[in-house]
């Protein structure tokens, strides 16, 4: 028995989700799986690997809120669709076989709105050609939620063994992440409080499975995750704990877009710590990262792919942001805005 | 046997720092001169000694202790009762036991003493122009030692066996040098070697110092590595080398500390009071911030300060180069940015700054950086408590029964290890927020807790989230203990002076406080175990988290209406109208726009909005430089506005800020400069006088980083003490940061005892 309450810190994609998914399901749900090509909850990965006698299932599901359901470059429909798809391919997993959606809306919603959310969700599908397989539609009274929640599925087969782990970093190995980072925070918190900006901003939602496949066709990738709740700072972070090893991040390799970053010094708000919807990282082999960071650059969605660290043996579990002019922790971040420097 | 007719004998205790000193040899020196038969030695109620001889040289002799005893000790008490004299020739230096030793601590580094100086100049002496010559009086001690019992092979000397000359003066009771375990001469001691910025050997020895005095002139940027670490020298009177080294470096406005050779030297750029002279030329030498005389180089070194940071010669190495060139030199930390102190050869020649580089072969056990100090309203107060006072032993109020381990906050960070009723606070660590810093601290913790020869029970480390010496902490002991910020600065004031309980002012940059909160304007009802917010400053809104710390025009947004707020946010030149309504609307909304009580952020806020620092480009600038305008300044009368709010008396920053504003309309920015200080020191003083008043505390207590402020302390003490209180300051712990790891352990100590 405890009289603690849920916060909207334990949301936030932090170390305090962490702290509650740890207490709450991983004591229950964690047992790691009898199959060693599997992944199980406790690893925390984008999804899970469940071996069968000829190959793999990959599984991941996601709920999908999002404040405003409508932003600028998608919407929550766009949003759950990528989201499911992009955690399948964090995986590895980037032939999926098809999604399952559950959708719960809000009395007094018009139609033509679900209407809309859920054609962004057919074109998503369409071009990675992942259909939706099965559904559910619930309808709940005014003010339970904020118009819509989206909850996607996501089944694939791989072969077994074929998977990408977040654990999978070698010392030496060199970090990929296939465009800028940031926008589609910065958009939807711009967006969110009706704040203008000079330059207008786009939230990145988009798929990556594309960008996984392509990386893995010419180099070979060790690791992947897809950078959401929490943004850059936190998806390294979470490779770098996964493989207990430590990672160095160059500040100035990591692309910022300019409307992105111009929003983010007015806000204060650091890019690397918010979430990106159509970005992946990548571990990959240190011989063949430039091929893989010029092979992201041919594919939509990979023009501004870059290297932007690499792994070493020292501060297991830690990042550290080079920054040009010296070295800092780059931690996850807490949720809360709480200035450290004084 | 002597007759024992017309002797007179004496049992002589003397108690103080008087262990490690070079006390005994000096009593045995005392006795040969004298005359006199007896035996010194150490015991745990201080230094026993026995004097027997004619009754006048006995008496002089005991005077002697007294009134001249060795620079390092400082002596409470001399206390001589009469004995049956006993006609025992000689006179004898019982060695201690290990026992014995563990009472005492490695004695700190310091500078050469007055007599060793002697030597390096004297063309006969066979120590002349030699570096790194030392003596019981003088040297590195802390910094090279690895651990106890304090004797030669457990420190870097060890490296040295001692030539035969240098093994007699170890040996002869009577020599200063007796025991002393850093000696070394040119024969058999540490060699000084002058590179090229690749690592190219061009001189040794005395030469070596020749070529660095011709390079320095030259107006090249040298790294010097000296007794603790290494500094980054170039000709402080040269303010191209100096930009130089500010390009070089990426500080492109942080204070440099100057090296003079003298204190006439020092005099001819920078005022100095008796009292600073005096601190000045401290055998410990710490760095003096001293108020410039408006010398044109100074700028260079002190961009938009009223201050400059200044040391004289410590080591032999200092005071032979000044032998060869006559001028101010800039000394500042040699360190690659963001890392701690380099402490090798290799790590000197690494930076890519330097032209050349002075190295030599003793190893540094334990990094040291220089102590900083400040005379604060006329009382001496540590900005950096490092080399020269650690490891020293200071105060606890509350013997906890425990040892107990103090890991400090996030910058300035130092360790304490509190054991029994005293607490060792380590050297200066630094900022804590990379690897390698890490890396120090545990080394420190190490080092630290291997010279007080136990381990921690208990550890104590600050509340905020984020803060990787609480990390530090959890590796290190089973249990951990969290201290407030603001408490631990309350509790380090009130354990340096050994009180129970007071009111305290807290007022600094950020703390994380009980609510969450970034706190730092406090008034604080404190005791050793616990305080509590009674008052200070009113909450107002940072706008962009860390963002309004690196640039405090954004804080205004939070602060006065539409209009008035874009205006004023938009001064800052990196800042357009549009972005500056955004900015207020941003406040307004409370969208990564964390609350605070900080009274550092108020002083940062006033700064911008008298267009007087727009950018924070090292800790403290924005504050530093109001300072300095203040300084030109006088102070306009106003009532600062307090009142009561929730339970509290608060300052009201808003009203506070629109005040200010108001007058900087009309005024010159000198004088509101001036005011803006005032009436927060006004405001503050109000609600703790008002609270102690009502509470019945006799003292009030002023502690934080802004307690390095002058006229803000001394109109805070005026006011107390005008009130009929008594005002608490600090002496030997540092009002910022520097000091939270003693407080902590204080507050732990005070909280395992309740
Ligand atoms: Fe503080
Ligand atoms: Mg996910
Ligand atoms: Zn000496
Ligand atoms: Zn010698």
């Amino acid at each position: 028995m405890t009289d603690r309450t849920v916060t909207l810190a334990h949301g936030a994609g932090t170390e305090r989700t962490r702290e509650l998914l740890a207490d709450l399901v991983v004591d229950r749900f964690g047992d790691a799986p009898a199959d060693p090509a599997g992944v199980g909850l406790a690893a925390l990965d984008d999804g899970a690997v469940l071996p069968t006698d000829d190959g793999a299932v990959v599984i991941t599901t996601d709920s999908h809120v999002v404040d405003p359901p409508s932003f600028p470059g998608g919407d929550v429909g766009r949003l759950a669709a990528c989201g499911t798809i992009n955690d399948l391919a964090a995986m590895g997993a980037t032939d999926p076989l098809g999604l399952s959606s559950a959708v719960v809306v809000e009395a007094g919603t018009p139609v033509d709105r679900v209407d809309a959310y859920l054609d962004s969700m057919a074109a998503v599908c369409d071009r990675v050609g992942c259909p939706v397989r099965t559904g559910d539609t619930k309808v709940v009274r005014d003010g339970e939620v904020d118009e819509v929640v989206v909850t996607t599925t996501g089944v694939a087969r791989i072969e077994r063994g074929a998977h990408l782990p977040a654990a999978g970093l070698s010392p030496g190995d060199r970090l990929v992440v296939s465009g800028p980072v940031g926008d589609h925070g910065v958009a939807l918190l711009a967006a969110r409080e009706d704040f203008e900006f000079a330059s207008p901003l786009t939230s990145d939602v988009a798929p990556v499975a594309h960008l996984v496949a392509a990386a893995r066709e010419v180099g070979r990738v060790t690791a992947a995750t897809d950078p959401t709740r929490g943004g850059f700072a936190t998806a390294v972070n979470e490779l770098a704990d996964a493989a207990d090893l430590g990672l160095v991040v160059e500040e100035r390799a990591v692309p910022v877009a300019d409307a992105t970053a111009g929003a983010a010094e007015v806000l204060g708000i650091d890019p690397l710590t918010v979430a990106c919807e159509g970005r992946i990282v990548l571990g990959v082999a240190p011989e063949d990262a430039e091929r893989v960071r010029d092979r992201l650059r041919d594919e939509p969605g990979g023009a501004d792919a870059r290297i932007v660290g690499r792994a070493v043996a020292d501060h297991p579990g830690e990042v550290v942001l080079d920054t040009g002019v010296g070295e800092r922790y780059l931690p996850v971040p807490t949720g809360e805005t709480l200035p450290r420097i004084c | 046997m002597a007759e024992t007719t017309d002797r007179r004998a004496v049992e002589v205790v003397v108690t103080g720092t008087v262990q490690g000193v070079g006390f005994r040899p000096f009593v045995a020196r005392t006795a040969a001169e004298y005359d006199l038969d007896g035996r010194v030695r150490n015991t745990d109620r201080g230094v026993v000694v026995r004097f027997e001889g004619a009754p006048d040289a006995v008496s002089a002799a005991v005077d002697r202790l007294r009134s001249d005893p060795p620079p390092l000790a400082s002596v409470d008490a001399v206390t001589a009762s009469d004995r049956e004299p006993t006609g025992d020739g000689g006179f004898d230096i019982d060695r201690s036991t290990a026992d014995e030793e563990r009472t005492t601590l490695v004695p700190p580094d310091t500078g050469l003493c007055p007599a060793c100086r002697d030597d390096i100049r004297d063309p006969d002496s066979r120590f002349a122009g030699y570096w790194a010559t030392s003596c019981v009086d003088c040297g590195p001690r802390f910094a090279v030692t690895e651990a106890l019992p304090y004797d030669r092979e457990r420190t870097a000397m060890a490296a040295f066996p001692l030539c035969e000359d240098c093994k007699r003066a170890y040996e002869d009771p009577t020599d200063r040098r007796f025991h002393a375990q850093t000696v070394a001469c040119p024969t058999c001691g540490p060699t000084l070697s002058l590179r090229d910025a690749d690592g190219t050997e061009r001189a040794t020895g005395t030469a070596a110092l020749d070529r660095l005095a011709t390079r320095l002139r030259a107006g090249e940027i040298v790294g010097i590595k000296g007794t603790g670490g290494a500094h980054l020298s170039c000709l402080a009177t040269d303010p191209e080398a100096v930009e130089r080294l500010r390009e070089r470096t990426g500080r492109p406005a942080k204070p440099f500390a100057v090296m003079a050779p003298s204190p006439a030297a020092v005099e001819r750029f920078a005022s100095v009071s008796e009292a600073e002279a005096e601190t000045l030329t401290d055998q410990r030498r710490p760095i003096t911030v001293l108020d410039g005389n408006g010398a044109t180089w100074l700028d260079a070194v002190a961009p938009g300060l009223h201050t400059v940071g200044v040391m004289l010669p410590y080591s032999g190495l200092h005071h032979l180069l000044f032998g060869r060139l006559d001028a101010p030199l800039v000394m500042t930390s040699a360190n690659p940015p963001g890392r701690p102190m380099c402490t090798t050869n290799d790590a000197l020649l690494d930076l890519d700054c330097i032209d050349a580089a002075l190295v030599h072969d003793r190893r540094i056990v334990a990094r040291c950086d220089d102590s900083v100090v400040r005379h604060v309203d006329g009382e001496r107060r540590f900005l950096r408590r490092s080399r020269g006072w650690v490891p020293e032993r200071l105060p606890n109020p509350v013997d906890a029964g425990a040892t107990v381990l103090a890991v400090g906050g996030r910058s300035d960070v130092t360790v304490a290890v509190a054991d029994g009723s005293s607490v060792v606070p380590s050297q200066h660590v630094g900022a804590v927020d990379d690897p390698a810093t890490a890396a120090f601290l545990r080394e420190a913790t190490d080092h630290l807790l291997s010279l007080c020869g136990t381990d921690p029970d208990v550890v104590a480390h600050d509340h905020h989230p984020g803060f990787r010496t609480t990390d530090v902490a959890d590796d290190l002991a089973g249990e951990s203990h969290g201290v407030y910020h603001h408490h631990a600065h309350a509790a380090a004031l009130l354990g340096e002076h050994e009180r129970e309980r007071a009111v305290v002012v807290a007022a600094d940059g950020t703390g994380y406080g009980p609510d969450g909160v970034v706190r730092g304007g406090e008034v604080l009802d404190a005791t050793l175990s616990d305080s509590g917010r009674v008052g200070g400053l009113s909450e107002f809104r940072l706008p962009g988290g860390e963002a309004a710390v690196e640039r405090p025009a954004r804080i205004l947004a939070a602060l006065f209406d539409e209009e008035r707020a874009v205006a004023a946010v938009a001064r800052d030149p990196e800042i357009t109208l549009d972005a500056a309504a955004t900015i207020h609307e941003q406040a307004a909304s409370g969208l990564n726009s964390p609350p605070t009580s900080s009274a550092g952020r108020f002083l940062d806020a006033v700064s911008a909005l008298l267009g007087c620092c727009h950018e924070r480009r090292y800790r403290g600038e924005p504050a530093l430089r109001l300072e300095a305008l203040a300084a030109r300044g006088d102070p306009i009368d106003v009532e600062p506005p307090v009142e009561r709010r929730g339970g509290e008396r608060v300052l009201v920053v808003d009203e506070a800020m629109t005040l200010i504003a108001d007058l900087a309309a009309d005024r010159p920015a000198r004088d509101v400069a001036a005011t803006a200080q005032r009436l927060l020191a006004d405001g503050l003083a109000t609600v703790a006088i008002r609270t102690a008043r009502e509470r019945d505390r006799s003292a009030v207590g002023f502690t934080g980083g802004v307690a390095y402020n002058d006229a803000i302390t001394r109109r805070f003490r005026e006011r107390v003490e005008a009130a009929g209180h008594t005002f608490l300051g600090h002496r030997d712990v540092p009002p910022g940061d520097g000091g939270l790891a003693y407080g902590q352990a204080v507050a732990a100590s005070a909280r395992l005892s309740d």
